[in-house]
């Protein structure tokens, strides 16, 4: 290829991709470089100096144990979530694809948590787990119900993975409606032809057709549990005690409200690092199972 | 086309970066060749007492009105935001707003951006110590102190009344068994005697800091013990006065009428309760007024007791309620021209020394000003209260420069404290160890 022609391209690829890059560049690669340099100072977010502290807020990472507590509990969170997410979104699209009256009322019924703002549907959850269900516990005398669960640090806990699970797996059903739409009729036909009841249809033939829309719903749902802030911050507000403060709240609070800023950023490079690995190792291995139809 | 966009883009981000170089010289110019603004002057006030929005909507009208040419902005930080977050956001945005009401221990930090105000009229106006935390070394005087609060026991006095049969004198609780004998007399008329609500802020931030500011009268002595505290030279454990605190939080907490699930009480609840004279006394601070006058029903009876610490009525702390300056403003040197740093510095006067701002502040903001000069008489009770706790000298220190997350961290031991999850050794351990990590 001759230069003149490569400069060519060059500038049809620039004029189509040149803008995008641009905003790419200045807004998520300009300040990720800007931040990591932060971890390596202590500046305390507003004063015009800073020094170099070399790698101490790393090693402060290190030995923050509160900041590996808050990491345990987003693990926990994020198992459960993704869990409970699939399970509930693959059953709810398994069985709206079927013969089922007001399919698109039920789809667009469940769909719907997903346009509130993490924001909102906290506050709306709270106002339910606090006060509705009390009020009905009390009524009823119904034990688990009688005082909030915000208030018990294992119960808000799981108030947050039940919210999470209402929010997202309607989400992730719309993915697998999608999934189980494509996959081709006469092979099923076929199946049940050869005998194969529902059971088997299911594992032998969609469940494996299934894998490029699971490999995308689990990576969503990981990465949305790992980030998790709007509806920890709205829901529990890391109480009580800070026992259901998860890892994104723990780091904005260490930079903004500690002020420190370096400590926080370094947590935060920490954070994206984990998160970074645990999808690449998801996305691997399962793309390893995805076959052909 | 679409070259042309980033192009213009380009050209637009570079021409803004220029632009900002290019008003500083001439500001610089300006400035000494003593040019009068004879132009349009725009400040903006960055206010983080949401309550009172409307009001300072209000005065700056009223200032504008009085000073023709001239806009005053009032931008409110978020609800929960803390002002230090907003007001940093703004400085990066190169927006900083011309004054903005900080927290006390904040203003420090901007010792490089904030104007030196030690020549203004009002420093001498103000009343003792409320500048002391804004000093700096060099004599600098950083904030304008703007509103003074200060907290306790709220008392329903209406409840009260009925309680010990006639009318309820607050100078007569003194001591912890004063207060224990108080509240089986409420709950003898069926009430619940108290609320103890389990916001952080709340416990960590006002309550347990009554344990730090008990410590000693005056407050270099309690810096002291602070540092000390940091260089882990503090046993806690052995500490008289935080354990007497502590032991009347026990008081509060066995009493409470969230007893059952203390956790579960939300801010919200408190006023109503008080208000609705369904509990006689609930630990909160001045700013609960305006909620607590939409339930009451004794037609605004209210005032303050102090939390006592002992049961010797001599002791320092028996008496007294803290009191200190909350907010202060501070004005922007760095990215406000000196017009606008001349016309914020003039609306800080006016607050002080003008009649309508005085009216503003006092009469429809409730806030309690830190200026000698000013008359006017507080309208709500709270304030009439702590008024009269700084008329008669009977003051504790506001601990307003505590470590910023101090309300936070330790606020969650007070948390657990509450709920019987740790017991008293434990809670002093973790509070050792919160200040031990602060160096």
């Amino acid at each position: 290829m001759s230069s003149q022609k490569f400069f060519d391209r060059l500038k049809v690829q620039l004029l189509f991709s040149g803008p995008t890059l641009f905003a790419f560049f200045t807004v998520v690669i300009l300040p990720f470089l800007y931040g990591i340099y932060l971890t390596f100072t202590n500046w305390d977010g507003v004063s015009t100096s800073h020094s170099f502290v070399g790698m101490k807020n790393y090693l402060a990472v290190l030995d923050d144990a509160a900041f590996w507590t808050s990491m345990y509990k987003t693990m926990k969170y994020v198992l459960l979530t993704v869990i409970l997410i699939n399970v509930v979104g693959f059953f709810l699209a398994y069985m709206l694809t079927t013969e089922i009256r007001a399919k698109n009322l039920f789809r667009a019924g469940f769909f719907t948590p997903n346009l509130i703002g993490g924001i909102i549907l906290g506050f709306l959850w709270q106002f339910i787990f606090s006060n509705v269900l009390v009020y009905i516990g009390e009524h009823f005398k119904i034990g688990i119900f009688s005082s909030s669960w915000l208030a018990d640090p294992d119960k808000a806990f799981w108030t947050l993975v039940i919210v999470t699970t209402w929010q997202y797996s309607g989400y992730m059903m719309v993915i697998y409606i999608a999934g189980l739409m494509n996959i081709p009729k006469e092979l099923l036909e076929a199946a049940s032809i050869d005998g194969a009841n529902a059971f088997v249809r299911l594992r032998k033939i969609i469940l494996p057709l299934m894998v490029p829309s699971f490999i995308v719903c689990v990576f969503l749902s990981l990465q949305r549990g790992f980030m998790v802030y709007d509806l920890n911050i709205a829901l529990t507000n890391g109480g009580p005690y800070k026992s259901t403060q998860l890892v994104s709240m723990y780091v904005y609070q260490k930079a903004f409200l500690s002020q420190k800023y370096g400590a926080g950023q370094a947590e935060a490079f920490v954070l994206f690092l984990i998160v970074a690995i645990v999808t690449l190792i998801q996305v691997y291995m399962s793309k390893k199972r995805e076959v052909e139809a | 086309m679409i070259k042309l966009k980033m192009v213009s883009a380009a050209v637009l981000s570079l021409s803004l970066l220029l632009s900002g170089c290019g008003s500083s010289t001439k500001e610089s110019q300006s400035s000494d060749g003593k040019k009068t603004a004879s132009s349009e002057v725009k400040i903006t006030l960055l206010n983080s007492k949401g309550e009172i929005q409307a009001q300072l909507e209000e005065a700056a009208k009223e200032f504008s009105k009085e000073n023709p040419g001239t806009t005053l902005e009032v931008i409110p930080a978020a609800a929960g935001q803390s002002p230090f977050e907003k007001v940093t956001s703004m400085y990066a945005s190169g927006n900083a707003p011309t004054i903005a009401m900080l927290d006390p221990g904040d203003v420090k930090k901007f010792a490089d951006k904030a104007l030196d105000l030690s020549k203004e009229k009002w420093v001498n106006d103000a009343v003792e110590r409320s500048l002391d935390v804004v000093k700096t070394e060099g004599g600098k005087v950083l904030g304008f102190p703007f509103a003074v609060e200060g907290y306790g026991l709220i008392y329903n006095k209406a409840v009260l009344d009925k309680a010990v049969g006639g009318n309820f004198d607050p100078s007569s609780i003194k001591t912890r068994s004063d207060l224990a004998e108080l509240m089986k007399k409420i709950q003898k008329t069926g009430v619940a005697s108290n609320l103890q609500s389990p916001m952080d802020w709340s416990l960590a931030g006002h309550f347990l800091p009554i344990g730090y500011s008990v410590q000693s009268n005056k407050s270099e002595e309690v810096e002291a013990f602070l540092t000390n505290l940091k260089e882990g030279k503090e046993d806690l454990t052995k500490n008289e006065k935080l354990n007497g605190l502590l032991d009347t939080f026990d008081l509060l907490k066995e009493n409470n009428i969230n007893k059952k699930d203390p956790m579960s009480g939300t801010y919200e609840q408190g006023p109503e309760l008080l208000g609705k004279g369904k509990v006689g006394i609930w630990f909160m601070g001045n700013w609960a007024w305006p909620q607590i006058k939409g339930f009451d029903t004794t037609n605004g009876n209210y005032g303050f007791l102090p939390v006592p610490i002992s049961d010797n009525p001599d002791d320092y702390g028996n008496s007294q309620i803290p009191v200190g300056v909350t907010k202060y403003l501070i004005v922007d040197k760095e990215q406000n021209s000196p017009e606008q740093q001349a016309l914020a510095k003039k609306f800080l006067e006016w607050l002080v020394y003008n009649e309508k701002g005085q009216d503003v502040l006092v009469n429809k903001a409730n806030i309690i000003p830190a200026f000698k000069n000013i008359t006017l008489e507080p309208q709500d009770p709270l304030a009439k209260s702590i008024k009269a706790y700084m008329n008669n000298n009977k003051t504790l220190q506001f601990m307003v420069t505590l470590p910023p997350d101090h309300w936070s961290q330790v606020g969650a031991f007070m948390q657990q404290y509450l709920d019987n999850k740790i017991d008293r050794k434990q809670l002093l351990k973790q509070i050792e160890g919160y200040w031990k990590s602060q160096q």
